[in-house]
């Protein structure tokens, strides 16, 4: 395995760890850090006008995730 | 007593109950996870499993978790693994998605080619889509 390949694999465990930690963070009683899913429903409230632009991007991109991992 | 802070505007419709729900997410994941990458039937059943989900997240079916007007400063925090996972992914991705630099999505290719691993992510994949629905 190489050294780059051994840092990309490191940076993304690294990525999930820390948003394991700030998931947790964010549950403590006073915390004034939001959930991630707080943070999705902030981000899915952004409307254009009456269009919901924000929650069209978050499902939409969630779809395609699927598609990407599943069916690609 | 304690303000909540997710409050329902009414109760959930009997089809959407975790009672019904969860054994077909199960059913759909491990259906999907027997489907090859690339075939037309994956393709078909990603669609037809995350088009009604799209749809009912747009409408105004299904009650929903009040989300917050305003971040508290806090918010900030989630900057930095979204940084971090943008850099890496992105850096990857311009030097070719090669096994020296993989993409996040070509190292997840490995586990989940087997059936239970990959089962088990289908079955994520529809849980989260329906929380985002209920966002």
């Amino acid at each position: 395995m190489s050294l780059a390949r051994m840092f990309a694999i490191g940076a993304f465990t690294l990525v999930f760890v820390v948003i394991g930690m700030i998931e947790v963070a964010a549950r403590r009683p006073g915390s004034n850090i939001p959930t991630l899913g707080a943070l999705c429903g902030f981000v899915m409230r952004y409307q254009v006008r009456r269009l919901p632009v924000g929650r069209i991007a978050v499902l939409g991109f969630w779809w395609w995730l699927g598609w990407h991992v599943f069916a690609r | 007593m304690e303000p909540h802070s997710q409050l329902m505007v009414e109760a959930p419709r009997p089809w959407a109950r975790p009672l019904v729900l969860v054994p077909v997410f199960a059913v759909v994941a491990l259906l999907g996870a027997a489907l090859p990458s690339f075939s037309g039937r994956a393709t078909a059943l990603v669609l037809v499993a995350g088009g009604p989900l799209f749809w009912l997240g747009l409408s105004a079916r299904l009650p929903r978790h009040r989300a917050p007007r305003r971040l508290p400063s806090g918010a900030a925090w989630w900057l930095l693994p979204a940084g971090v996972l943008f850099a890496v992914e992105a850096t990857n991705f311009l030097l070719g998605s090669t096994p020296d630099h993989p993409t996040l999505s070509q190292l997840a290719d490995i586990p989940l080619a087997g059936y239970p691993c990959r089962a088990a992510a289908y079955f994520g994949w529809l849980m989260a889509f329906w929380g985002l629905v209920r966002r």
